[in-house]
């Protein structure tokens, strides 16, 4: 009996029951695993797999969604340097958990395709970073490893070619910033991670200086298919401006939260009903979070008639971001959400530059004092302020991220803030919970002043 | 940490040349894991068999929430208290450990056998709410499960 | 070079610089706090931001990382730039605790300067200001306030790329980042631990002995030269200022080294000294010879001066041993004057104390007197087994300064001393005579490289007390015949 969704359009990736022992050599062999590799280290020249690459319209799956290929192609081959090809897997942005799927279910895939990309950059090392607490994920990707490294699929002469590649599964220690890429470079320089201002781009001076390409686990996760099927094949799938899948965690208030595999431009009507499962406990959807909360919140209005990609999402005024969706019921207070989100921002500020420095515990510090209930109106210009002066100032994106995160909250839901500055509680109870859910409803009233 | 030297020398064989400074994280993980957190003693002699400078440990152990430089109780219950977990229950989680343990988060219960943290998002969102203790995930927890739980860590902490 | 524009005025920069680099050779100052001239470019303040007009719409980014492209419009003080500016002043001072009333660094802190220039506007929050260390001692000399700290790290990049010493970093992240020195290494062992109090631009890192020493602005600076080694540092001698004169305490007080920072001089020393030249007073302000002697008993000066020139006419064979601590105008007088009646040689006078640095690749260098160059080209080196400078029948010895080798001078000899110092061995002398010292008069010494460096006179001189340069010549004029070789 097969465990996979079937609604959603084509599958790139959810194609096989997931078994205590799928994601074995043999049987990612079986299902035709490394048979892109073959293909690419024995028919094509490293330049044609970044053409291929480019000529998909692959678009990065990390957050920014920025064409991959592009960012092969300014590597230049034959430079007499090293280069390095890293897989983000430091997957941190708060509900997102769809590259923890790849990397435990499919292992074998992520070592083919850094294999691949390794080859088109001219690699010889490559890394996976893995976040610290992904204990699970690391142990599936090193096992698979010591797989792929036995059956000669790592080394020297892969597949019998003068192809060689070693490559290091790097843990984490416990920190979100170090999913930014250049962060990451330097964690996996064995320091803090503290993200790197540019010029210069890490594709001209990333590791230890060299040029290296990060790409998240999903984006490299196609590379495979676009190898075996071409760019033509991969254009098939999903939509002009958005080709392929997106694989999508979603969360919250919804009856089947979960990891699916859906098409560019499936509709979110559709979405919600099926893969989600409809709303909790017969609850009616309030709004979405629709990327990681990094993204701006998306009312029932703004998101019901939206098909699911890229280009719809933007006109929204949001994105689809890390594919980490939160779905919230009516009920809930959105002060109370926004102050889980800013304690986060401020707990992962790694505290190099002053906006996000100062500005992460500002916010944090406002918004305690509103569900307090000790806010003033002027709060509300402050967040708006220090969201604005957050915005485009820092070296990295974190300081923007809770700008957005801010802003979009109160842009939509300015009543709930105004209420709880007036009456010093919250309009619902401070609720974040959906009643009846388990028994674990917690009612939590805001101090009276 | 002398005893580890062999096996960092095998995980050297994958890195380029000059990457030394890369093991630094590696190494204080496996420090870690072995003695159940880092010592003193340990960032000397990391310093001295990976020839970086000390400071770039010290701060490599004090920036990652992970790493640790006195002990914790035997099992480290980690609750995520992020925006999915706290919409499926995360906060009367967090308060029943509290009352079960009798500790705020930050603390070890009397007998050393519990440490009690909430942490931010394990990616885990979809089987919330969730906690990690030491490097294993439970999911899609309730106050039942989570009483299940620690009898379970309790009785294997007495074997 | 590369042609561009600041402000609508066309600028140029070399190849390779950032728009902070080319606008501060075009004497315009963007305002900075981590980006520091002779260190790396972190980035983190973001102070420096600036506006560049493009066709798609300006773009604003920092200047200090910046690189100059041709043709390039930048604009440092657009309304958006000065929005820009406020914001970060505003972040800067969030938690920044208002000491200035009791901070060191008042009158001379980057935060001050820049907060009247870019913002003048209180607080814009409401909650109570995050508090961390007030005093952490980073090593004996210099105290730590981690919450006047701003973070931009300038004091962790000297100590990784200027010292060597890598003896401080960052701890923990976020707003809760602290300073923290290294556990192993004792920053109190880096020599050149004292310049990132110059360098912190506010007043997180101060010295510890001159905490509440005085105002900067009750002090003047006098440029002068470092005697410490034959590099010869340009350095500031900071006074007391004649119109913030104290009155009612020792005088001594008003005439003595406040404290002494770098001068800089890109040709000798960049912008940094070490800890010795911050240390002067210690040399400069030992008990003084203040009274000349004849066989040890008080005499007036042209007493002495008569003595002094009854025993060179006496003389038949004359040894000198030269200051290397002479500056090169006293080192031209003895050898157009004296010179000629002596056989001569340029002794050390100080030589390196125990456990001081000998010799480093960042300034200090071995010979620790700052005119040996000058002194070697006039006359020869005291050779190392100094016995050998003197022939059995020398009868009269001239010293001149500190660190003559006594038990080398035969005691037949009678000795002529010149000296600023009250020590021990000055009762050897048969006649003594007190000179003025570096800080009481103009003069210039000549380093290592050759480079000719002036120092300026910061204090009177005591009444009865002379130039050598005029003893010399005075010496001369009274001697009645020449007498020894050269």
């Amino acid at each position: 009996m097969s465990n996979r969704i079937t609604t959603g359009g084509q599958k790139l990736f959810m194609t096989f029951d997931i078994t205590p022992t799928s994601h074995s050599l043999a049987e990612y062999k079986a299902r035709g695993g490394y048979s892109a590799l073959r293909k690419a280290l024995t028919e094509m020249k490293p330049e044609q797999v970044t053409k291929e690459v480019l000529a998909s319209g692959l678009l990065g799956h990390g957050g920014a969604a920025f064409l991959a290929g592009r960012k092969w192609g300014v590597v230049k081959l034959n430079d007499g340097q090293p280069h390095y090809l890293c897989m983000n897997a430091d997957e941190g942005e708060p509900g997102t958990f769809k590259d923890r799927w790849f990397l435990e279910n499919t292992p074998h895939l992520l070592l083919e395709s850094m294999l691949i990309g390794s080859y088109a950059l001219q690699g010889r090392h490559s890394f996976i970073y893995i976040r610290g607490e992904f204990d699970l994920a690391y142990r599936r990707m090193a096992d698979a490893l010591e797989e792929a490294y036995a059956a000669g699929l790592f080394g020297e002469n892969i597949l019998g070619t003068d192809f060689a590649c070693d490559l290091v599964i790097y843990r984490g220690a416990g920190s979100y910033v170090c999913g930014e890429a250049s962060a990451m470079l330097t964690s996996l320089e064995g320091k803090k991670g503290y993200p790197r201002n540019r010029p210069p781009r890490l594709t001209v001076a990333g590791l230890y200086q060299k040029p290296t390409v990060v790409n998240n686990v999903e984006t490299l996760a196609n590379v495979p298919y676009i190898v075996t099927h071409g760019a033509e094949g991969f254009r098939k799938v999903g939509t002009a401006e958005s080709p392929g899948t997106q694989v999508i965690s979603v969360s919250g208030h919804i009856n089947t939260p979960g990891v699916y595999e859906l098409e560019y431009g499936y509709p979110f009507a559709d979405f919600l009903a099926n893969e989600c499962g409809g709303m909790l406990n017969g609850s009616e959807l309030k709004c979405v979070v629709p990327g990681g909360i990094s993204t701006k919140v998306l009312t029932k209005d703004d998101i019901m008639p939206l098909r699911m990609d890229h280009h719809s999402f933007v006109a929204a005024g949001s994105q689809l971001g890390s594919q980490g969706m939160i779905v919230v019921a009516e009920g809930t207070c959105m002060v109370r959400l926004l102050q889980v989100m800013l304690r986060f921002y401020h707990h992962e500020s790694c505290g190099q530059c002053t906006p996000c420095r100062e500005g992460m515990g500002w916010l944090e510090r406002i918004s305690n004092r509103l569900v307090a209930g000790q806010g003033r109106p002027e709060d509300i210009d402050r967040l708006y302020q220090i969201s604005r002066a957050n915005d485009g100032t820092t070296i990295c994106g974190l300081g923007d991220a809770a700008g957005y995160a801010t802003v979009g909250i109160l842009d939509k839901y300015r009543n709930e803030f105004d209420y709880f500055i007036e009456h010093k509680k919250s309009m619902f109870g401070g609720r974040l919970e959906v009643a009846g859910i388990g028994d674990n409803a917690r009612l939590v009233d805001a101090a009276v002043a | 940490m002398k005893h580890l030297v062999p096996e960092f020398e095998t995980w050297k064989k994958r890195y380029p040349a000059g990457f030394e400074s890369s093991l630094v994280i590696p190494c204080c993980r496996r420090i870690q894991e072995d003695r159940g957190y880092v010592s003193d003693e340990d960032i000397a002699d990391l310093t001295e068999y990976l020839g970086v400078p000390r400071i770039q440990i010290e701060e490599v152990l004090a920036f990652y929430t992970q790493f640790r430089r006195k002990p914790i109780g035997t099992w480290h219950v980690q609750l995520c208290h992020n925006v999915s977990c706290s919409m499926r229950g995360a906060e009367g989680l967090l308060a029943h450990l509290q009352g079960k343990l009798g500790v705020q988060p930050g603390q070890t219960t009397t007998d050393g056998r519990f440490t009690l943290s909430t942490v931010e998002c394990l990616a885990s969102c979809g089987t919330a709410p969730m906690l990690m203790v030491n490097d294993t995930y439970h999911e899609n927890l309730n106050e039942a499960k989570v009483d299940a739980l620690l009898a379970a860590l309790s009785a294997e902490y007495q074997t | 070079m590369i042609e561009f524009f600041i402000d609508g005025v066309p600028c140029t920069a070399e190849t390779g610089q950032t728009v902070i680099q080319a606008a501060l050779s075009a004497g315009v100052r963007i305002p900075s706090f981590c980006w520091h001239p002779n260190l790396s470019v972190p980035g983190n303040c973001r102070i420096c931001m600036v506006e560049v007009e493009a066709e798609g719409g300006a773009w604003f980014d920092i200047a200090c990382n910046m690189p100059v492209t041709k043709g390039m419009r930048v604009l440092t003080d657009s309304g958006k730039v000065r929005e820009l500016r406020k914001d970060t002043m505003q972040f800067i001072t969030l938690n920044h605790p208002v000491d200035c009333g009791i901070c060191n660094k008042s009158g001379e802190c980057l935060l001050q300067d820049h907060h009247y220039a870019y913002n003048g506007q209180p607080s814009l929050s409401r909650d109570s200001k995050t508090h961390a260390t007030k005093f952490y001692p980073l090593s004996d000399r210099i105290m730590l306030d981690n919450e006047r700290c701003i973070m931009c790290s300038r004091c962790v990049r000297f100590t990784d790329e200027v010292s060597k010493s890598r003896a401080l970093g960052v701890i923990n992240r976020g707003d809760h980042s602290l300073i923290r020195p290294n556990e192993e290494v004792d920053f109190n062992d880096d020599p050149y631990s004292d310049n990132i109090i110059d360098i912190c631009p506010v007043g997180a890192l101060l010295s510890r002995q001159l905490l509440d020493h005085a105002r900067v602005w009750y002090l003047k600076a006098t440029p002068s030269v470092c005697p410490g080694c034959e590099r010869g540092c340009s350095i500031n001698i900071w006074h007391r200022k004649s119109e913030w004169k104290l009155n009612a305490l020792d005088p001594q007080l008003n005439t003595s080294i406040d404290r002494v920072t770098p001068l800089e001089n890109p040709a000798v020393n960049g912008p940094w000294t070490c800890n010795k030249a911050r240390d002067l007073s210690r040399i400069f302000e030992r008990p003084r010879a203040l009274q000349s002697k004849v066989k040890s008993a008080p005499a007036d000066l042209a007493a002495a001066i008569n003595a002094a020139t009854a025993l060179i006419d006496a003389s038949s064979r004359a040894v000198a041993l030269v200051s290397s601590w002479g500056s090169n105008e006293e080192l031209a007088a003895f050898h157009s004057t004296l010179g000629g009646s002596f056989t001569s040689f340029v002794k050390a006078d100080h030589v390196p104390v125990p456990g001081e640095r000998i010799e480093d690749d960042v300034l200090i260098k071995a010979d620790k007197n700052p005119n040996r160059f000058a002194a070697l080209a006039m006359f020869s080196a005291l050779p190392d087994d100094a016995a050998s400078a003197f022939p059995a029948d020398t009868d009269l010895v001239l010293v001149w300064g500190e660190g003559a080798p006594w038990s080398a001078i035969p005691s037949s000899a009678r000795v002529i001393l010149l000296t600023s110092y009250d020590q021990p061995e000055n009762v050897r002398a048969d006649v003594l005579i007190p000179i003025s010292v570096q800080t009481e008069r103009n003069g210039h010494y000549t380093n290592f490289q050759g480079t000719i460096t002036a120092f300026e006179q910061c204090f009177p001189k005591h009444a009865p007390i002379a130039d050598a340069a005029s003893l010399f010549e005075v010496l001369y004029s009274s001697t009645s015949r020449v007498a020894g070789t050269k």
